[in-house]
């Protein structure tokens, strides 16, 4: 009894602790006329910011989100891409991971892709604030590099607000890694990728942006596939692509499920598939 | 008593009136000129979910049974054995299903008809039931002794909530509450298997309009989640743009006729908002929040686990309907559970709604629906305190009011008393009435945290 509240009670110090240096450091952009006085800081513990694997997408969760595109704040996200002369970004997010997770794949993007705003989304409230203080640790102790500026992570649900985020065609690449397989088949609609849902993605990808898939549930693989083959606003990339693509290097051995499936030597399975251009419209 | 009507619509010059009461539509025809009403058809969703649930149960108890036949056998280390003799087991029969039965103190069951929606031709009724969540295809001929005659019943797998036609009404478009949008044919033989959709969003679906620009048609849908989306149609899978600007869930959207490049939208707002839907513009909001105020009661209070009871505790108002009339620039709102009706005048110059009258009326109004030919609004009243009167109001747009015809209003009333007081089936006591008002619950309180 009284370890079980010892350990509560840590973790609440720990996690009361990392809230407060979130508040502090989120949106400071760390000026690099000055010397850099802030000690290194931990990166985060993952066993502080356990929660339960799943979250309903279709319950109302209290959430956060612009009203439209237009209305995103992202100067808060990525302080240095924000130009405070003429109150713009200089850079929008082009690359998307949605269902983060812990946000190892963006942490390799972030250095494969120093050109492009990586935003991760995530609907776990704890595993979102543990991405955060890792960005916040990672940001803090490459300071001088000014490394790990692109990427940032956003709580939200990507299945009903992703337009409020994201403009036409703003995207070049959306990542879906080891998404919830929903296996029960009346619960094939909660699933990130339905016919529906595609149009939506296909909305905010530009022509040519692709999606990237990678699961190691192989009947969730063939369900993804047939969808998106289905679709008439995406084409399949061959192997040819996938063996030469960056991004699919690092999704394969990077994100935080994929190691453990390598641990446990499971299979992975992936599946890319290129944005096509709108046919003519009748 | 006769239980109050819970949906009406009308054609386009109001010489058809239909009433939903319970779980049966009443078709009134109006008599030539003096205003006599007959009862031209009627119709009864007797439909028992009970074999339904049945089959439903049935076949889940199938597959669980293939799905366990198919399954490797493990030994305790987790390696996988084959089955003696190589040999699958064949699903058994298993026992007779257990069909579920509603507990004691479960809410009651009722047999909705959700929507009525009339072809462009005004040739064919559709409606939504809740029953078998379907949507029910009569063809009208007036010759007939029931000038409603059933030819088709689509299932679909969740329920029904608003239904359009196309243009050329071979096709209905239906949105369901699962946020599923469906387009079915209007005639042939129902669909076996369940349809696929053909857009969706992942929020309860409220309305569904089908607009066309110069050349291409749109589907433009509203959902629980503020968002208004317009989709290419029949392109489904191309959106053209997302319309921002609501805070609240979108109840209700009207595309007037006079004018089709504009939209009309409103819900738990406390502004009714006027597109471009075309260019993607919010043109202009009116608040009706202040015109409302006064007309709200204790019923409009959020539910009791989410009260603060320190005052600060606000009643929430809420458009349940838009409608427009063919020719004239005016938009009619209907405040949810209130005895008033807004009617509001489009000034172009301005580009903004004004309000032209606040019409007042004795009971809360349940549903309306125009003639968008002469001018005539139609209302149904909650009557409950006054049984056997005041089923329907009838009035008139004249000179930017409306005026009651109060004759009309009452041959209703007495066609709806000679022809019903006898039948049991549309009697109920307060009691037992079925609910009338369904869009404020709509209103999201971000109940999960995590």
């Amino acid at each position: 009894m009284s370890l079980t509240d010892d350990q509560a009670s840590k973790r609440q110090a720990y996690r009361a602790a990392k809230e407060a240096n979130r508040k502090e450091l989120k949106h400071v952009k760390i000026d690099d006329a000055l010397p850099n006085k802030s000690s290194e800081l931990d990166l985060p513990k993952k066993k502080f910011y356990r929660q339960r694997a799943h979250s309903n997408p279709f319950s109302d969760h209290q959430l956060e989100y612009p009203l439209s595109p237009a209305e995103m704040d992202w100067s808060k996200l990525y302080p240095h891409y924000y130009d405070a002369a003429t109150n713009t970004m200089t850079k929008k997010v082009t690359v998307a991971d949605i269902g983060c997770g812990y946000g190892g794949l963006m942490v390799e993007l972030s250095r494969e892709l120093p050109e492009n705003l990586i935003l991760g989304m995530e609907i776990r409230v704890q595993v979102t604030n543990y991405v955060e203080d890792r960005i916040i640790a990672l940001r803090t102790n490459h300071a001088a590099q000014k490394e790990y500026q692109n990427i940032n992570v956003l709580r939200g649900n990507a299945m009903k607000f992703l337009p409020n985020f994201f403009e036409k065609s703003q995207l070049e690449k959306m990542f879906f890694c080891f998404p919830d397989p929903h296996f029960k088949q009346r619960k094939h609609k909660a699933r990130i990728i339905t016919n529906t849902l595609l149009s939506e993605y296909a909305y905010v990808l530009k022509e040519g942006g692709v999606i990237y898939t990678i699961t190691d549930v192989l009947d969730l693989h063939n369900w993804m596939v047939e969808h998106l083959n289905m679709h008439p606003l995406f084409d399949r990339l061959g192997d040819e692509w996938l063996d030469q693509d960056p991004c699919v290097r690092i999704m394969r051995h990077a994100t935080e499920e994929g190691k453990k499936v390598a641990r446990k030597q499971g299979d992975k399975f992936v599946a890319c598939f290129r944005r096509l251009p709108n046919p003519e419209l009748v | 008593m006769i239980h109050p009507i819970q949906f009406t619509l009308t054609n386009h010059d109001g010489t058809l009136l239909f009433c939903v009461i319970k779980n049966t539509i009443f078709a009134y025809k109006t008599n030539g000129e003096d205003g006599h009403l007959d009862l031209a058809g009627e119709w009864v969703d007797d439909y028992d979910s009970a074999e339904l649930i049945k089959a439903k149960v049935e076949k889940e108890q199938q597959r669980r049974l293939a799905e366990n036949a198919a399954k490797k056998l493990k030994t305790n280390e987790g390696e996988a054995i084959e089955r003696p003799g190589n040999q699958r087991r064949v699903p058994l029969p298993g026992k007779d299903p257990k069909v579920p039965v509603p507990g004691p103190g479960a809410p009651p069951v009722y047999q909705y008809i959700r929507c009525l929606q009339l072809s462009h031709d005004e040739k064919m009724l559709v409606a939504c039931t809740d029953s078998d969540k379907a949507a029910v295809f009569f063809r009208i001929e007036l010759h007939k002794d029931n000038c409603l005659t059933l030819f088709k019943r689509q299932p679909f797998p969740k329920r029904p909530n608003a239904v359009t036609f196309a243009d050329d009404d071979a096709k209905l478009l239906l949105a369901d509450k699962f946020g599923d949008v469906y387009a079915v044919d209007s005639v042939g033989e129902p669909e076996k298997k369940d349809p696929e959709p053909i857009l969706g969003h992942v929020s309860m679906l409220t309305d569904i309009a089908l607009v066309t620009d110069t050349k291409k048609s749109y589907v433009i849908t509203a959902d629980r989640d503020e968002h208004i989306k317009i989709s290419h149609y029949p392109q489904s899978f191309v959106i053209d743009k997302w319309l921002f600007g609501h805070k609240e869930f979108v109840s209700s959207l009207c595309v007037p006729e006079w004018q089709s490049s504009m939209l009309f939208s409103a819900g738990g707002d406390s502004f009714i908002a006027t597109w471009d839907w075309q260019k993607g513009l919010l043109m202009s909001s009116f608040d009706y929040s202040t015109i409302v105020e006064p007309h709200l009661t204790d019923a409009h209070l959020p539910p009791a686990r989410f009260l603060a009871n320190d005052g600060s505790d606000r009643r929430e108002a809420s458009i349940s309907k838009l409608l427009t009339f063919k020719d004239l620039p005016y938009l009619v709102a209907v405040p949810e559970m209130t005895k008033i009706v807004l009617l509001l005048q489009w000034d172009a110059t301005s580009g903004e709604l004004i309000l032209s009258q606040t019409l007042a009326l004795p009971l809360n109004v349940v549903s309306a629906t125009v003639t968008s030919a002469n001018h005539k609004l139609i209302l149904s009243l909650d009557n409950r305190e006054q049984p056997g009167k005041n089923f329907v109001k009838i009035f008139t747009l004249e000179n930017g009011k409306f005026e009651e015809e109060q004759a009309a209003s009452s041959s209703v009333d007495e066609a709806i008393v000679r022809n019903l007081s006898e039948r049991p089936e549309v009697q109920t006591t307060v009691d037992d009435i079925y609910p009338l008002y369904h869009v404020s619950q709509l209103r999201k309180r971000g109940e999960h945290y995590s």
